[in-house]
Order: structure tokens, then C-alpha cells, then sequence
């Protein structure tokens, strides 16, 4: 991995990862998708909507479905998802808000926290914990942080 | 080796007892087990070793099961092992860590208590059903049947570490049954073998549980199954009255104060 310049925020830093891109895995056979509803943006979704209802839930950072190679096959099946970026969304109030109707509301079963290692997005859990404090119900809580390169770097129960 | 994998530990210890020295190095506790039904494979699967660990383990086994032979070393099993040290569980198995705790309070308190017991001219045997009551509805009721009617139910009651884990349930059910008949006799010597019967029993099956079983069933619980088995903990919670726990933990906090004035 190659960093160039832009110190700074680890966030918004730029790297290279072209040099070391060897494929791995299995290329063969097109997968399909396992995304079953929509929209999926927090700000857009409902509580309400029949798919949250008793369901495991998704809550990932914006960044990582476009850095896990098998997002779909290995986090997304089996979940209703809601996606948002602690670092740019306008708005986030309503996020926490939102994380406890779905919990009180839609009665969901758990909901698994993704998001990326860089500091900024850590907000994200902690939104998602605030939304689970306010909630009357208690449901299990996952965070899963990954890395640049898609690796999963840490995958724990938070509450 | 693979017949061997495939038969009870029970039998490979009493047919080769160094096998059971050779677990024991290994920290796996099949010696003192009194069932001895699971397999020597579920054995080496449920304890979690890292691939070297595991070949180098059943290398030292198969030399002892196979004098003179030559063995080699097993190719590394490639799959997904959990960072040894601090083990982390899901929430609905760290409730039943968590139970475990005030249950580890109360076990420290059985032999003072006994101490207690031996040296009175009238023991008080009130006391002993008062502990009793702690055992029958915190460890028991509360705790205990939240694993059978949850839990092992949901894992399968037929595994054989599963077995195990009844069986000590009932072996601690009939030591409690000893104890108050005891009590009842006011027959302090029967009291007292009971009482540490059932610590010995306790101490070893929570250890079990924490560090093998309950990290083994995490391992094996989906998402989706975690939240499940939170909602059915939380159900029976519910169930119980508001000042349940607080009452146990109460008792047990009252019975250390007893014991410690005594000392």
C-alpha cells in the first residue's frame, strides 16, 4: 500500500492500493444481489416498513459495501439494511431517533453496526448505541469495523 | 485414528490412561468428567485449538494409542479459530456469565458455612434452608432452566456435552434433595458432605460452562439466533417478580456479612 501526501484527517487521506490488487477468491459466476427492499438511505427509510419488522438489521457506513468484496453474501443476506455517513449527512438528530423506532417499533431481532476504521465513522456506533439507550426494548448490538482493503478488522458484541 | 476420533473419551482414558494425561496438559478437564460420553473428536472441536495445537495434540495421542508405529504429524486443519485470551460472548450468554457470578459468591460462602456448621453445638439449619431456597430458585429455577428449556433445547439436548451438562443439573438437584433431608435430621455430618458435594460439583460444571461450552455454542450462533435467544433470556426474565435478583443478591450479601462476623 502506497500512501501519498494529504496528512491529516485518516478519513479523507488518499492511498493507492493498485499495486497490491491481486485477485483472490473465486471470480466465477455472477452473483446476485441480496438486497430486498429500498430505499435504503437512513434519512429515507421507514420503521414502519414491513421488511424492518422483527428483522436483523444492517446500519453500515456508506463506504464499506464499496470496499468488502462479498458484502452481499456475507453481511447483507438475511438483513434489512439502513445505510449512513456519520461524517457528511446532514441531519443525524433524526438517526438515533430513528434506530429507536426500529428497535420499539419494528421490533427488531438485532442490529449489526458496519462501518469503516477510520475515526470519523465510529460515530455511527456510537449513534446507533444512543438510539439503542432510548429504546424501551434491549436488543443485541454488533459492531463490525473494517479495514481500507475490505478486511474485517475487529467484529464484537457491544451491547 | 479416525475409529479412535469417534469413540468416547470415557473408553480411550480407561483403555489408555495417558491419553487423559496428555488432556489434562492440554488444560482438557475429560478426567474428572463424570459422564465421559463425548467423542475425542467433539473434544478436540469444542476446545477452540489453534491448528498447530490441535496437530500437536493428536500426534501425542496417536503415539500412545499406537506404540511402535511411526507417526507423523497431521497436516494443519485450516479454519476459523477465536483469539485466544479474554473470552467475549454474545449478550444473551454473558446473562448467564453474569448469573454465574452471584452463584460463584455463594459457592465461596459453602465452605465457612460448614465450618460454621461443624463447630455449633445447634447449627442453624434454618440458615442451611435458607440456602437452599438460593440454590433451588436462583441456580437453579432461574438459571439452570434457562438453559434447559432455552439454550440446550436449541442446541440439541442428544450432544453428548450437552448430556453432561444435565446430568450435573441432576446430580446437583439430588445433593440439594440430601441436604434438607440433613437439615431435616438435623444431622450435621449429612449436611455438611452434601453442601460440599454440591460445591465441588458447581465449581467444576460453571467452569465448564464458561470457558468451553457456552464459547463453543457462541461460535456456532448465527445473528439472527443470538437476538432470538436474547428475547426467549428476556422473556423469562420478565416472568419473574421485579425484586427477584435483588432479593438473591441481598441473601447472598447477607450471609457473607453472617460469615464474616463469625471469623
Amino acid at each position: 500500500m502506497h500512501g501519498h501526501g494529504m496528512e491529516g484527517c485518516p478519513g479523507s487521506r488518499m492511498q493507492d492500493f493498485r499495486d497490491n490488487k491481486e485477485t483472490k477468491g473465486d471470480e466465477s459466476g455472477k452473483r446476485a444481489s441480496e438486497l430486498r427492499q429500498w430505499p435504503i438511505q437512513l434519512h429515507l427509510v421507514s420503521p414502519m416498513a414491513p421488511y424492518y419488522q422483527k428483522a436483523d438489521v444492517l446500519l453500515s457506513a456508506d463506504c464499506v459495501a464499496y470496499t468488502v468484496g462479498d458484502f452481499h453474501r456475507d453481511y447483507l443476506k438475511g438483513k434489512s439494511i439502513a445505510i449512513a455517513c456519520p461524517k457528511l449527512d446532514e441531519g443525524q438528530e433524526v438517526y438515533a431517533e430513528k434506530i429507536q423506532s426500529l428497535i420499539d417499533d419494528a421490533k427488531i431481532n438485532t442490529l449489526t453496526v458496519m462501518t469503516m476504521q477510520v475515526p470519523c465513522c465510529a460515530g455511527l456506533v456510537a449513534t446507533a448505541q444512543a438510539g439503542a439507550s432510548q429504546a424501551k426494548r434491549k436488543i443485541p448490538l454488533k459492531s463490525i469495523v473494517v479495514s481500507l482493503q475490505g478486511d474485517v478488522l475487529s467484529e464484537e458484541w457491544v451491547s | 485414528m479416525e475409529e479412535f476420533l469417534n469413540k468416547n473419551i470415557k473408553y480411550i482414558i480407561a483403555q489408555y490412561p495417558e491419553v487423559g494425561k496428555i488432556l489434562e496438559r492440554y488444560n482438557i478437564g475429560c478426567t474428572t468428567c463424570s459422564v465421559g460420553s463425548c467423542l475425542l473428536k467433539d473434544i478436540i472441536e469444542i476446545h477452540n485449538l489453534s491448528p498447530e495445537v490441535e496437530a500437536e495434540l493428536l500426534y501425542e495421542i496417536e503415539r500412545v494409542v499406537f506404540p511402535g508405529k511411526e507417526v507423523k504429524k497431521r497436516p494443519l486443519r485450516q479454519r476459523a479459530v477465536r483469539p485466544q485470551g479474554e473470552i467475549k460472548y454474545s449478550p444473551p450468554i454473558k446473562k448467564l456469565v453474569d448469573e454465574h457470578v452471584l452463584i460463584k459468591r455463594f459457592i465461596a460462602l459453602i465452605e465457612p458455612l460448614c465450618a460454621l456448621v461443624d463447630s455449633s453445638k445447634e447449627p442453624d439449619f434454618g440458615l442451611i434452608l435458607d440456602c437452599v431456597d438460593f440454590i433451588r430458585n436462583y441456580a437453579d429455577k432461574y438459571h439452570h432452566l434457562k438453559e434447559e428449556d432455552v439454550l440446550f433445547k436449541r442446541i440439541g439436548e442428544d450432544l453428548d456435552i450437552i448430556k453432561v451438562m444435565l446430568e450435573d443439573h441432576t446430580t446437583g438437584r439430588n445433593h440439594v434433595k440430601q441436604i434438607i433431608e440433613g437439615a431435616r435430621a438435623k444431622d450435621k455430618a449429612w449436611v455438611i458432605e452434601h453442601l460440599k458435594g454440591y460445591k465441588e460439583l458447581l465449581t467444576q460444571h460453571i467452569k465448564k460452562e464458561d470457558e468451553i461450552l457456552y464459547p463453543w455454542i457462541d461460535r456456532g450462533l448465527s445473528t439472527s439466533d443470538v437476538g432470538k435467544l436474547y428475547v426467549e433470556f428476556s422473556e423469562k426474565d420478565a416472568s419473574l417478580p421485579d425484586d427477584f435478583q435483588k432479593r438473591y443478591q441481598d441473601f447472598v450479601k447477607q450471609v457473607e456479612d453472617t460469615l464474616n462476623k463469625r471469623r
